[in-house]
């Protein structure tokens, strides 16, 4: 049997969602299948709707999806906003018989068994008991999962909740329901985690030591990621006074020599901006994240967008290099965040990493390999790889642009280092002549930073009708794709996370076999069609454009699709 | 022993001849090369403004940044590399204007770094307008009616905010100066002095002579450097007689010094341990 459910369990923020969420993921990746599972949220700490959805399949997934197989209430307004999705042969189950609902209920008393379990605080276990009953796992997974995530507090916690899973788990055990299926144990197909999760791991297999952040949704999470793995091992995380703060102190602890980042949303990158000019005409190796939401403005500070891609890549006034990355799923994050970091390095140019709230906040099986580099290669100067130490020029003309990087007070070169257009030495100078070299000088390096750019990954890139997408939204356009291909509509797709510079020549190759191009985008004005047209002249016949601030699904793409044939 | 020459860079000054920094330029040479500070030991971070020009005359590494964000790249260097002698040149309108937030802030971190501010109440670089050290009623071209707000005072404020090295300097008592900046940079922690200075083009109130009839250093007077509220009353006296000096020190641990990382050494030293990282992620 083929199994591809979704669960959907909601309720009230402060109730615990989150933490089923996290329960039935973890169980799910013991019994070797694939998971991912979204976690929707309002800007409110109490009360409210959010609800965590997670698809659960043997076979490997890239989406969430609309339909609910199994609908988790711990509140009537669970029921009402999505027994809607609710599948032929699924059921809701809820603490109570919602009387308005129209859909079959399994009502468990959550808080009532929470109570006998020890406390009421415990009804999001039980809730997560009854659910993997209904779904036919046994009981032994959870009691597991649970151990390993409350063993090392007060015992009393973990027996609470295992009371409190066992007390959900058998008042429905004798219940039958249609997407029942047999669980096996393991082998465990990849490490669960979330963009966050990949981003702040990928730091740290670059050697970063220090991020500097403002607190900022969607990007905070990377944050908390690294102050939690970092007791450890030498890094420093500081909160700044604001974003502003926060990039300059990267700034300076990069000049230093130490690998630095920030992350932030689109707000706060404004306030970067002058920053990250900064970093382009001093030279500066940094990494800012930019995990989007929906603006401007405050905008909707828990949703998802992507909107800011034409902003990142023009972000700050006049021109100078830069790279940005949207990677497409948590094992390319991981290894985007390392080639951020090493690229700028090598290249001395700020990097940007571009994610959203969707991508950073949900969770997913990294079915790709995460694993550390044996070493990290530097490229930094010291006085033995100098000619002449003593009369060192930071911003020495080379034919690459790139110049001999030493580090202030680690040897005899003296480094002299300007925000004001310079003197390869460092100095400030007005001289037009020296402006447009060093302006050219930068620019050099702008050739080999392409080369760096991987093009799309190509999914039937011959066929009749090609959805062009970038960085988190690859999944659903290619499970979108899928989709079609069963329906006898002759699509595929491109997709790409490699975007500044962009990989002009190998996205014009990769889309010369198609008929009709259409891109893919959670924005109103599709910038990624008219980046596509800036750079290498194709135009699309249009675009499939959401922008209500909630995540893809390959469904949106399905229902939009028929214009375009 | 180094001298003053060692600092030297043949760098062209732009300055306006009588300048005020001249003197902290030169004060500033004197008091590093007494303290054995190689060129090459000394970072120097700026922002902008006519201060913000200091460090290109000056042979050491330096990075000139942004305007009112040299304490932030300061910080980050010292975090970076906790051996740096790093001291930050800046002005009235870069520090206390531009960079307000990030004065506090440092403060707050207590990060070991020296914060020297060429104050001369006015903005020289962008030609004349009001700082926010300017005299209220003080007449620019661009406050042609005099000052509407009240001027900040830095050293009251510094102090209010936990500052552990508070002091005024002047530009015409260079000898002073110089043993202030070598106090401050001996002080472990944030130190700062804000440093009184003319400006000969768009200052024409406060002028060199108008300093030196008034300054005075209450250390002749007995004033006790360990009492704050001491300190905080003369952080407020301004008019016939102005003090210069150290104000308020002591000493407690500094940022770098309370982060449980570093007390192994640098940031910068430590090895990337390919184990380590990998056992995270393994571990879910």
């Amino acid at each position: 049997m083929t199994v591809d459910i979704t669960v959907t369990i909601g309720g009230e923020a402060g109730q615990g969602i989150q933490t089923v969420g996290d329960l039935l993921a973890q169980v799910c990746r013991k019994a070797g299948l694939y998971v991912i599972a979204i976690n929707d949220f309002e800007s409110r700490i109490r009360g409210g709707h959010s609800f965590v959805q997670i698809r659960i399949s043997d076979h490997e997934i890239s989406s969430p999806r609309y339909e609910i197989a199994l609908l988790v209430a711990l509140d009537r307004q669970t029921v009402l906003l999505h027994q809607d999705k609710v599948s032929e042969g699924g059921v809701i189950l809820s603490g109570e018989l919602f009387e308005d609902a129209e859909k079959p209920v399994i009502a468990v008393k959550f808080d009532k068994l929470a109570e006998e379990a020890g406390g009421k605080i415990t009804a999001n276990t039980v809730a997560a008991g009854g659910c993997l009953a209904l779904l036919g796992a046994p009981f032994e997974f959870l009691k597991d999962i649970l151990s390993s995530r409350f063993g090392a507090k007060d015992p009393s916690v973990l027996e609470k909740n295992i009371k409190a899973a066992e007390l959900g788990y058998q008042a429905v055990a004798e219940t039958e329901f249609k997407w029942s299926f047999t669980w096996e144990k393991g082998p465990e197909k990849g490490l669960l985690m979330n963009g966050s999760k990949a981003i702040a791991l990928g730091a740290l297999a670059a050697d970063c030591r220090f991020a500097s952040f403002y607190p900022m949704s969607p990007a905070t999470e990377i944050i908390r990621n690294l102050t939690v793995m970092t007791e450890h091992i030498p890094f420093v995380v500081e909160q700044a006074e604001d974003e502003i703060a926060a990039v300059n102190m990267i700034i300076g602890a990069a000049f230093a020599g130490v690998r630095s980042m920030t992350a932030t949303s689109g707000g706060g990158f404004c306030l970067m901006a002058e920053g990250l000019g900064l970093a382009g005409i001093s030279e500066i190796p940094i990494v800012i994240v930019n995990a989007q939401r929906p603006g401007p403005a405050t905008g909707l500070p828990t949703r998802t967008a992507q909107g800011d891609l034409l902003f990142v890549i023009n972000a700050a006034q006049d021109e100078f290099p830069r790279f940005v990355f949207a990677p497409r799923n948590v094992s390319e994050a991981f290894h985007d965040t390392i080639r951020a970091f090493e690229l700028s390095e090598k290249y001395q140019a700020p990097a940007i990493i571009l994610t959203d709230q969707f991508f950073n906040d949900s969770v997913f099986l990294a079915t790709g390999q995460v694993i550390a580099p044996s070493s990290v290669p530097r490229f930094i100067a010291a006085d033995a790889d100098l000619d002449d130490p003593e009369n060192y020029h930071r911003f020495a003309f080379t034919e690459s642009g790139v110049s001999p990087r030493a580090l202030p007070c680690r040897g005899k070169a003296i480094v002299k280092s300007s925000g004001n257009e310079h003197l390869e030495d460092g100095h400030i100078s007005e001289d037009k002549s020296n402006r447009t070299r060093m302006v050219d000088k930068r620019n050099a390096k702008i050739e080999a930073m392409t080369e760096e750019m991987s093009g799309p990954e190509e999914y039937f890139e011959d066929a009749e009708i090609l959805l062009i997408g970038w960085g988190s939204s690859a999944g659903a356009i290619k499970e979108a794709v899928d989709l079609l291909r069963d329906k006898d509509i002759d699509a595929g797709c491109l997709t790409f996370s490699d975007i500044w510079p962009f990989p002009a020549e190998k996205a014009f190759a990769a889309t010369g076999k198609a008929k009709k191009c259409v891109t893919v985008e959670l924005n109103s004005t599709a910038q990624f069609k008219r980046l596509l047209r800036q750079q290498t002249g194709i135009n699309c016949a249009g675009s499939i454009l959401k922008y209500d601030g909630r995540p893809l699904f390959p469904q949106d793409i399905i229902e939009e699709i028929d214009r375009f044939l | 022993m180094l001298t003053k020459e060692d600092f030297f860079c043949d760098f062209e000054n732009k300055w306006c001849p009588g300048c005020g920094n001249f003197q902290i330029l030169d004060a500033m040479k004197e008091a590093f090369a007494e303290i054995n500070l190689s060129p090459e030991k000394l970072l120097i971070v700026s922002g902008i403004g006519q201060a913000g020009k200091t460090p290109h005359f000056f042979k050491c590494n330096f990075f000139h940044g942004l305007h009112g964000r040299a304490l932030p790249v300061a910080t980050g260097a010292k975090i970076a590399n906790h051996d740096l002698t790093v001291v930050v040149s800046t002005g009235d309108g870069d520090c206390y204007g531009e960079g307000g937030n990030h004065f506090i802030s440092a403060i707050r971190r207590n990060i070991d770094i020296t914060l020297l501010v060429h104050n001369n109440k006015v903005y020289g670089l962008t030609k004349g307008q009001a700082s926010p050290t300017s005299d209220i009623g003080f007449h620019t071209k661009m406050q042609p009616h005099g000052v509407i707000a009240e001027s900040f005072n830095p050293l009251t404020a510094a102090l209010a905010f936990g500052a552990g090295f508070v002091a005024r300097g002047f530009s015409g008592d260079k000898a002073h100066l110089n043993q202030l900046i070598q106090k401050a940079i001996a002080h472990k922690g944030f130190s700062m002095i804000d440093i009184m200075q003319p400006c000969v083009s768009f200052n024409s109130v406060n002028t060199h002579a108008w300093y030196k009839k008034r300054a005075y250093d209450p250390a002749d007077e007995d004033h006790d450097t360990g009492d704050i509220d001491a300190a905080t009353a003369l952080s407020r006296k301004w008019g016939d007689r102005i003090p210069i000096g150290v104000f308020y020190q002591k000493e407690s641990s500094s940022y770098t010094d309370r982060i449980h990382h570093l007390d192994a050494g640098p940031l910068i030293d430590f090895a990337y341990e390919k184990n380590r990282v990998q056992q995270l992620i393994d571990n879910g």
